[in-house]
């Protein structure tokens, strides 16, 4: 019985408009979306190869220690997942002055947004009427009339549209990825085919999620009219808004201290306030190397101090005794302020950690976060990237600062003792350069499972509410 | 006889459950994206007092602007502070927060409210107008009245537009009230007469949607065929074709990346100070190349930009969202000209006090005072010139447009 039930759903889904309507707005977008940035990504491959190349140049003419730490910095390469999925990669720089707004205005449409916005839009589309629909058009009653349990109907109309939308999306991200697979440039990976594996998984999760909030309205509701208004509501509220709202906030209940009054507190502490407490130290440490030497008390100039550190040897041990008080004193200032700067660092570090993680626990909320979280992580394109891109380059730096800068300034040292290593043009093209390599699919499916839990668990709970609502839906 | 159907309209409104639920959905957005982006302005009021240049000092920053709780656009980046030096033009990044969930949905302002959501609305006040009445028969008994289908629709149009304005005005003004008690918010006449521009424009922007409801409604026989037609032609005009059309744009555009820019800049700076010091020569000579070759690489992107924006509002207007947002946002002055604008100043800043700046560096004077940078806002007037009238325009003509064809449709709809 339950298999005639979800061929009849099927068939009714098949047949009708919204499906139509749905099936072609999906494929066209898909499809010209993977068309416009599978364009884009292979500008990025030339772009980066370009930048490569000037860098590479660079290094062979005027590459110097002395900050080249500005020119070599690491940067990520285009993967092929960009073809589908942008991410948090749009290029957005608000330390450079020619930043790029236009992102910010419109944020550009990828495989994330068509299902996040799109298939919700279509699930409740499918199912608003589920139950009210058919109680207005009477054939609720009949199909009551024969021996059929509810529980049976309501997972039956569930499975229908779940396959009425299934259908669709499989069949456009198939054309998508022809267009795709076909680029000669696009290396498409088995890597890749698994992550995206997974991202239809959480896609098919997100639009059964939206199936269930309709079919559990549409058993509230007497009318497929207020049942629609009833779905749209909820939708509004959870796929425009909450995911909006949650880092402000979480802002507000966790509040952080900005960034900038930080910095300002913190140079205070480290210039102004240093300099205070050194010289206070500095008079203290060598009030004490005064009374042990009293011969500093006398005013000499400064070519005398000279003449007398050269011939008189008691005078230069005082006055070597003098200096090391200073030099401690200063330390001392600095490693006191630094400290405390540091402090302050930490503090606004885990400040900003606690208010991050509220925001995306309260995101989270909202299907449509969960599964941007889900498919940016699921394709390196998201936070756990952007962890994993930090890990990679810090490695890098180890290599470069610290065992081939050593070694480079070693090298130049033996040849002229008295070689300025740090302003000097080296030739750096054999320096280690940065390699990008994608993280395992093993972390990335790691960082993906609460979300997928979140959509799962929202499946369950409308799932029972849904029955429950039913077994009580006054048919007449 | 269109003042009872107006009042009828109205009537039946206010008794819906319709009402009920968009009467709550609207105060509740409203009021909530008011207050937050009103805490959002007053952090970065607080952190402009902290950073706000000292008379003399010659750094090119701009207090924020209190109609960004309203239109944020790009307000971040116009309030970065842009501090000059030998080499040119070096930014600080304005408020910046280590939170990254902000970096994944666009900020809930008010133009986001009514651009996305309040649209939403006025087409469910649509939607159902001719062809629900018609399924419930009452279509037949308004008709055999004395009166023509002329009048009906526009009763009808007028009583939902009543319905959906008076309410979303009266959130607005009674929110903006609020946030005039907070002293750092301080209007002045020209900002509230802003404004009362953008409030005009999103209440042109709503009537657009709610023609638009009306047409679909006048064209299908049942409302839940013209709800289907109506959600997706939404989805397409609010979000795909704005965010799609700049990506378009960008295949017959190459701008160089941001990305491209500073490596760049970071190379030229280096080589120069590098060749400064290796020939202890000159090295203010080398501080104006470093100056000069990025004003080139600027210029250059700037004019590349410019195209790639000019391209992506023409193809943009295709959609009222994406025309409404670049006007609205214009006005309020966040939008992209006026950031584009203000970049332009800072250079013409820069440009007029670098010299003074490189001589006292080199003659090993720190405490230089320079002349202080002012920004003014473009005027409303150069606004509609460069872009935000022709949006408008084009709003209006959407809106006749498709209240014609509503006409047509409804004239030869089968009322059985």
């Amino acid at each position: 019985m339950g298999k005639t039930l979800i061929a009849k759903e099927m068939r009714a889904h098949l047949l009708s408009f919204r499906f139509l309507a749905s099936f072609i707005i999906l494929f066209v977008l898909v499809v010209l979306t993977a068309i416009v940035l599978t364009g884009d990504y292979v500008r990025k491959l030339d772009e980066y190869s370009g930048r490569q190349a000037e860098i590479d140049r660079y290094l062979r003419s005027y590459a110097h220690f002395n900050r080249i730490q500005n020119v070599l910095q690491p940067a990520q390469p285009p993967i092929p997942f960009l073809a589908l999925i942008r991410g948090l990669t749009a290029d957005v720089n608000m330390e450079a002055f020619d930043d790029d707004p236009l992102p910010v205005m419109f944020p550009l449409i990828d495989l994330t947004f068509v299902v996040a916005i799109l298939m919700s839009l279509i699930a409740l589309i499918l199912t608003y009427d589920a139950v009210s629909g058919e109680k207005e058009e009477g054939t609720l009653k009949l199909m009551l009339a024969n021996g059929v349990p509810r529980s049976k109907i309501i997972l039956a109309k569930a499975a229908g549209a779940g396959l009425a939308l299934v259908g669709p999306l499989l069949v456009s991200l198939a054309a998508g990825m022809l267009v795709i697979i076909l680029h000669p440039r696009v290396g498409w990976t088995g890597l890749d085919w698994g992550a995206l594996g997974l991202i239809v998984a959480g896609a098919v999760l997100y639009g059964g999620v939206f199936c269930l909030v309709g079919i559990f309205v549409s058993s509230v509701h007497h009318s497929s009219g207020s049942s629609i208004m009833t779905s749209l509501f909820v939708w509004t509220l959870l796929v425009l808004v909450v995911p909006n709202l949650s880092p402000y906030v979480a802002s507000f209940l966790s509040p952080a201290p900005s960034r900038i009054k930080i910095a300002r507190e913190t140079a205070r502490l480290t210039d102004v306030d240093r300099d205070d407490l050194g010289g206070k130290l500095q008079a203290e440490y060598q009030g004490q190397v005064l009374k042990d030497y009293p011969v500093l008390a006398e005013r000499l100039s400064e070519a005398e101090v000279k003449r007398r550190v050269a011939e008189d040897p008691d005078y230069r041990k005082a006055y070597e005794a003098n200096r090391a008080a200073s030099e401690r004193a200063w330390a001392e200032a600095n490693r006191i302020q630094g400290d405390k700067a540091g402090l302050l660092r930490a503090d606004l570090a885990r400040k900003e950690e606690a208010q991050t993680d509220l925001a995306r626990a309260i995101s989270m909320v909202s299907p449509l976060a969960d599964f941007a979280y889900l498919a940016t992580d699921l394709s390196s394109t998201g936070t756990r990237n952007q962890a994993h891109f930090g890990r990679l380059a810090r490695l890098w730096g180890q290599a470069f600062y610290r065992d081939y800068r050593t070694k480079k300034i070693e090298e130049l040292r033996a040849k002229d003792p008295t070689a300025d290593a740090w302003n000097t043009a080296v030739d750096m093209s054999d320096a280690p350069r940065f390699r990008y390599a994608e993280e395992g699919l093993g972390g990335r499916v790691q960082a993906a499972l609460p979300p997928f839990a979140v959509l799962l668990g929202y499946g369950v709970i409308l799932f029972a509410a849904a029955y429950v609502s039913f077994i009580r839906y006054d048919v007449r | 006889m269109t003042g009872t159907i107006v009042r009828k309209e109205i009537l039946a409104n206010l008794v819906s459950y319709k009402f009920f639920i968009v009467l709550l959905l609207m105060a509740l957005l409203v009021a909530t994206s008011l207050f937050i982006m009103h805490r959002d302005f007053s952090g970065r009021m607080a952190d402009y007092q902290l950073i706000r240049p000292e008379p003399g000092e010659p750094i090119a920053l701009v207090p924020p602007n209190p109609l960004s709780i309203f239109a944020k656009g790009l307000e971040n980046a116009m309030t970065r502070s842009f501090e000059i030096g030998v080499t040119g033009i070096e930014v600080r990044a304005g408020q910046s927060s280590g939170n990254v969930v902000y970096a994944f949905f666009p900020a809930p302002d008010f133009l986001y409210v009514v651009r996305v959501v309040l649209s939403l609305v006025a087409l469910l006040f649509g939607f159902d107008q001719i062809s629900r009445e018609r399924e419930q028969g009452t279509l037949k008994l308004l008709l055999s009245g004395p009166v023509s289908r002329a009048q009906v629709l526009l009763g009808k149009w007028l009583g939902n537009f009543l319905s959906l304005a008076v309410p979303f005005l009266l959130v607005t003004l009674l929110g903006t009230a609020v946030l005039l008690f907070d002293p750092d918010v301080r209007f002045t006449a020209g900002q509230i007469g802003r404004l009362g521009l953008i409030l005009a424009l999103a209440l042109l922007y709503l009537a657009f949607f709610l023609s638009l409801g009306m047409l679909v409604s006048a064209l299908t026989r049942r409302a839940a065929t013209s709800v289907i037609v109506l959600l997706f032609v939404w989805a397409l005009l609010v979000f795909v074709l704005p965010n799609l059309g700049t990506l378009v744009a960008r295949q017959f555009v190459s701008v160089p990346s941001v990305r491209a820019l500073s490596e760049k800049r970071e190379q030229t700076w280096t080589r120069e100070v590098l060749l400064g010091i290796s020939r202890e020569g000159d090295l203010a000579g080398h501080w104006r190349t470093i100056g000069l070759e990025n004003d080139r690489m600027e210029e250059d992107y700037r004019l590349r930009f410019e195209r790639l924006v000019r391209l992506s509002r023409t193809i943009n207007r295709l959609s009222p969202a994406a025309g409404f947002l670049d006007a609205a946002t214009g006005i309020a002055g966040t939008g992209i000209d006026e950031e584009s604008r203000l970049k332009t100043e800072v250079v013409r800043y820069k440009n007029a006090i670098i010299d003074p700046i490189i001589a006292d560096r080199i003659a090993g004077r720190r405490d230089g005072r320079y002349q202080a940078f002012v920004y003014r806002y473009r005027p409303v007037s150069e606004v509609f010139a460069a872009g935000a009238l022709f949006d408008t325009a084009w709003l209006a003509v959407f809106n006749v447009l498709v209240f014609a064809l509503a006409y047509a449709g409804f004239v030869r709809y089968d009322v059985r």
